[in-house]
């Protein structure tokens, strides 16, 4: 019966009832955003990074990678070097330069990345073959539509652009080999893969054995912290980055969107709290009389307490499910604000929805609305019977 | 004082409470038997204690000095927990403004000490219902308090008091908000409940009533100061 | 064209710096040139005006330039960097351009000329040149680089957008949550006569008062939070930037919107309540 009465108590006012749980709804969608805003970045970071098994980068040092346009020189000593350090599995050299397409108009600038198609992190072919051939390349969708080019088509293209004088250190005829998704850039933004060999000779003697970066796959189970700074030991023109570091990095370039989120949180959190607060005390403060006759025909206090915390939880719960779908539904429209950053990789997400995550901030939301009618039912369920009896008969 | 044993029975009972920084006594040393099957009228002005009296006997209240007996266990002295499993079980309540859960149906409001009290679902529906007929409403079970008349309402009130068997009915004012034809209705269900067999006390201004009832008490000033022989039933 | 714009202290993550006194080593057969740092490499290396550093183009090379510090900088409030951990160096030209092998080269030209017409001619000349460079105007490039700051207003925009939403639904919650709690006291006015449009200027001027009251308390809270704000982020990131700004815009338009909010949810609450018959106030 307290079910059936904590029911019909939340029917009595049914346009009040509609607006409170409009108002927790509310409040439990910015709580989920916030959740999915905080945990997001890292996870869709890490799940980017982690992706082919890649554990360190290695950039110029005091750089992030491509952060700047800075190289390493020497790159194959630095191969050589890592190589033979115990835990590493598998180096990946990777050359970051501007490739030039000509055609008979202007011509089309690419982002171009040298690299060993055997050993790579960079990009997932969607169609056709890897660039294994020295005059081969593979492009993103972006710069296959810029240039109108097929798989199996030729492309002129040229590197190491000297501005003021309009010329290219290097020049070749190019065959589009395959289609690929660049894993670390926008779906828009025009890309091609090719041999480092090749891209380096096209750059001239400023890109002879000369690399971007470095990606290092270690032996499973070796502890990657060690091998990390053994890298930096033997190469100390070069920073190396874990994925732990990487992501560490990135928070804190990020830290404000982390801080954001829980402050907002907390925020929506205690709004919650205080609306439900605010409802069952007014419900409870106009029944004062009601549950005064139930205290008197013999009705506990506990049971009163129990069926107004009942109330408070169908408003939290009717709330939080409908702010789980309204919460969704906002975070993918912010999502898409955020995912506008320029050079943002397509895969990385702000707003990331994880059910373990997004069930226990929406719990704490319910736990918080059981709190919330705790205290203002049991104060009215202790008052002095008689007293209250003569009050409301007066009032 | 009556030959028949006391169901209710108060000692030497005192009320005190603070009122704007005042002492108010309600009750001063009252003592006040009711036996078994009586059907007790209290009366006096506004302000002379008799529904604190109810109060004190109906263990909604406890006594500042003295002691109450209800059914044999001294309810002045139950913890709250107690104090309200034993109205639950041995006290029926009917108050002047009714106090029907306007969100429940009448039948409803009838099973709620019931339920309250562990009764199964089946059975208390059954004896609500019978109930309802008793007091003549068999038909309104499924109506709301707000589409019921005062008088319809006071019944189902009735109704509700009797849900768990009490051992005493206590009522104050039943009749105070009633036109005088369905107070005499009321009045009338408390005659025939009395010589069913409830024990009644009822504090009321209705001359009506209390000349119903087979025993008057009279307070002034928080004390009894006459309590009318028993009159025999008609 | 990015090309051109290579900051030049892009390039100075090249240029290591080898942050060690050395006092005791003779100075160079060489005049010895000076470089200006900034405060943050300052505070994290422990360098002060007057030490000696060595610097080179080759991160872990020993052979390098022995300078001395002859100042350090205050970092300005750019946006753009501030969420990078990367120290800056100042050099003479000729001394970066020779220690770094760019020959006689450089990223960018400033410019600074005598006003709008003189800035469009100018313009014009140089990119006529053809000579690989191209002439912007300062707010141009401010625009292209604050593309990140715009999808950062956007969303801060959208948060603010949706605190509003719910801010609204709650103030609404919780007029009609109050104006219910005097329902008695309104009934018992409008059987003594007291005109429906009474009660409503009563509420509604209650309402306004209190959303009054809110907005000033809001605009105190704000101020004091901005500054919270700037104090934190400033710490965090080591810069002067000032991060949140409340401007006599921003104060009015939250004092205006948050007065409509408060008086349109206690209009809203007023009529429901002046719409009811009193005997219905009454629960009859």
């Amino acid at each position: 019966m307290r079910l059936q009465l904590a029911a019909m108590s939340l029917r009595r006012h049914p346009s009040r009832t509609l607006l409170a749980a409009l108002g927790v709804a509310v409040s439990a969608a910015m709580l989920l955003d916030m959740v999915m805003l905080a945990t997001g970045m890292r996870e869709s970071f890490a799940s980017l990074l982690g992706r082919n098994g890649f554990t360190i980068r290695v950039a110029p040092r005091g750089t992030l990678p491509f952060d700047t346009e800075a190289t390493v020189a020497q790159a194959s000593s630095a191969v050589d070097a890592m190589r033979a350090i115990p835990g590493v599995s598998v180096v990946a050299p990777v050359l970051g330069a501007s490739l030039h397409v000509l055609g008979t108009g202007e011509s089309v600038t690419a982002f171009a990345l040298g690299l060993d198609p055997n050993v790579q992190g960079d990009y997932e072919l969607l169609e056709g073959a890897n660039p294994s051939a020295p005059d081969a390349l593979v492009a993103s969708d972006a710069l296959l539509r810029a240039t109108g080019a097929r798989i199996g088509d030729t492309l002129d293209v040229a590197a190491g652009f000297d501005p003021q004088l309009r010329t290219y250190a290097g020049r070749r005829r190019l065959v589009v080999s395959g289609r690929a998704r660049f894993l670390f850039l926008g779906a828009g933004d025009r890309a091609a893969a090719l041999r480092l060999a090749t891209l380096q000779r096209m750059g001239g003697p400023e890109r002879r054995d000369r690399v971007s970066l470095f990606m290092v796959r270690t032996d499973s189970g070796v502890d990657v912290e060690h091998v990390r700074a053994a890298i930096e030991r033997a190469l100390p023109r070069v920073t190396a980055l874990s994925t732990a570091g990487a992501i560490a990095e990135a928070e804190h370039r990020l830290s404000y969107f982390r801080q954001l989120a829980f402050i907002l949180g907390a925020v929506s959190l205690i709004v919650g709290f205080l609306l439900v607060t605010t409802i069952v005390t007014v419900s409870v403060n106009e029944r004062i009389g009601e549950i005064a006759v139930m205290r008197a025909i013999g009705v506990s206090r506990w049971h009163i307490v129990q069926q107004i915390v009942v109330e408070g939880i169908g408003l939290s719960v009717g709330g939080a499910a409908a702010g789980l779908v309204l919460g969704i539904v906002t975070a993918r429209y912010l999502n898409s604000i955020l995912r506008s950053f320029p050079g943002l990789p397509d895969a990385i997400d702000f707003f990331l929805f994880q059910p373990h995550a997004a069930f226990r901030a929406l719990g704490l939301l319910i736990a918080s609305g059981i709190a919330a009618g705790i205290y203002p039912s049991w104060r009215a369920a202790s008052l002095p019977i008689s007293a209250t009896l003569r009050e409301e008969a007066i009032g | 004082m009556t030959a028949l044993p006391a169901l209710l029975s108060a000692r030497d009972v005192h009320r005190d409470y603070a009122l704007a920084g005042a002492a108010v006594h309600a009750v001063r040393g009252v003592t006040l038997d009711v036996a078994a099957g009586e059907y007790v009228a209290v009366v006096g002005p506004s302000g002379c204690g008799k529904s604190t009296l109810l109060n004190l006997l109906g263990a909604i209240d406890r006594p500042t000095r003295g002691t109450v007996f209800v059914a044999g266990t001294e309810v002045s002295t139950l913890p709250d927990r107690a104090a309200t499993r034993f109205r639950l079980l041995n006290v029926g309540f009917v108050f002047q403004r009714f106090y029907l859960l306007p969100v429940l149906t009448a039948r409803e409001n009838v099973e709620l000490p019931m339920a309250e009290a562990g009764v199964p679902v089946a059975e208390r529906r059954r004896r609500a219902m019978e109930l309802l007929g008793y007091v003549g409403l068999a038909e309104r079970g499924a109506h709301r308090p707000t589409e019921l008349s005062g008088g319809e309402q006071q019944r189902v009130a009735i109704a509700r008091a009797l849900a768990n068997h009490p051992a005493v009915l206590l009522a104050d004012e039943p009749t105070g908000e009633l036109d005088a034809r369905t107070g005499a209705d009321v009045i009338a269900l408390f005659d025939r409940l009395n010589r069913d067999g409830t024990t009644i006390v009822v504090v009321t201004h209705d001359e009506q009533l209390a000349g119903a009832a087979r025993r008057v008490v009279h307070m002034l000033d928080g004390r009894v100061i006459r309590d009318e022989p028993l009159r025999r039933r008609a | 064209m990015t090309s051109l714009f290579l900051v030049l202290l892009a390039l100075v993550p090249a240029v290591a710096v080898s942050a060690q006194r050395i006092d005791s080593i003779a100075p160079s057969a060489t005049a010895e040139r000076s470089i200006a740092i900034d405060e943050r490499l300052a505070a994290d290396a422990g360098l002060r005006i007057g030490d000696r550093v060595v610097i080179s183009a080759e991160p872990g090379s020993p052979a390098g330039d022995t300078v001395r510090i002859a100042a350090i900088v205050r970092r300005g409030a750019d946006p753009a960097e501030v969420a990078r951990s990367e120290y800056r160096v100042r050099l003479h030209l000729d001394h970066l351009q020779r220690l770094i092998g760019y020959g006689d080269r450089v990223d960018r030209f400033a410019i600074r000329t005598a006003g709008g017409a003189a800035t469009d001619s100018v313009i014009r000349r140089v990119n006529s040149r053809a000579f690989g460079f191209r002439a912007y105007r300062s707010r141009e490039i401010a625009v292209e680089t604050s593309k990140t700051f715009l999808v950062v207003s956007r969303f801060h925009r959208a948060i603010g957008v949706i605190t509003i939403v719910a801010s609204a639904t709650f103030l609404l919650c919780i007029m009609l949550l109050k104006v219910d709690e005097r329902r008695r006291d309104v009934a018992a006015m409008r059987l003594m006569g007291i005109s429906r449009a009474t009660v409503v200027w009563s509420v509604m001027l209650e309402s306004s008062f209190v959303a009054l009251l809110g907005s000033l308390f809001g605009v105190g809270l704000g101020l004091v939070t901005a500054w919270l704000v700037n104090a934190h982020y400033q710490a965090v990131y080591r810069t002067p930037l000032r991060f949140a700004i409340v401007t006599p815009g921003t104060i009015a338009f939250s004092v205006a919107l948050s007065l409509v909010l408060g008086i349109g949810a206690g209009a809203l609450a007023a009529r429901r309540l002046a719409r009811t018959a009193p005997a219905a106030l009454f629960g009859r």
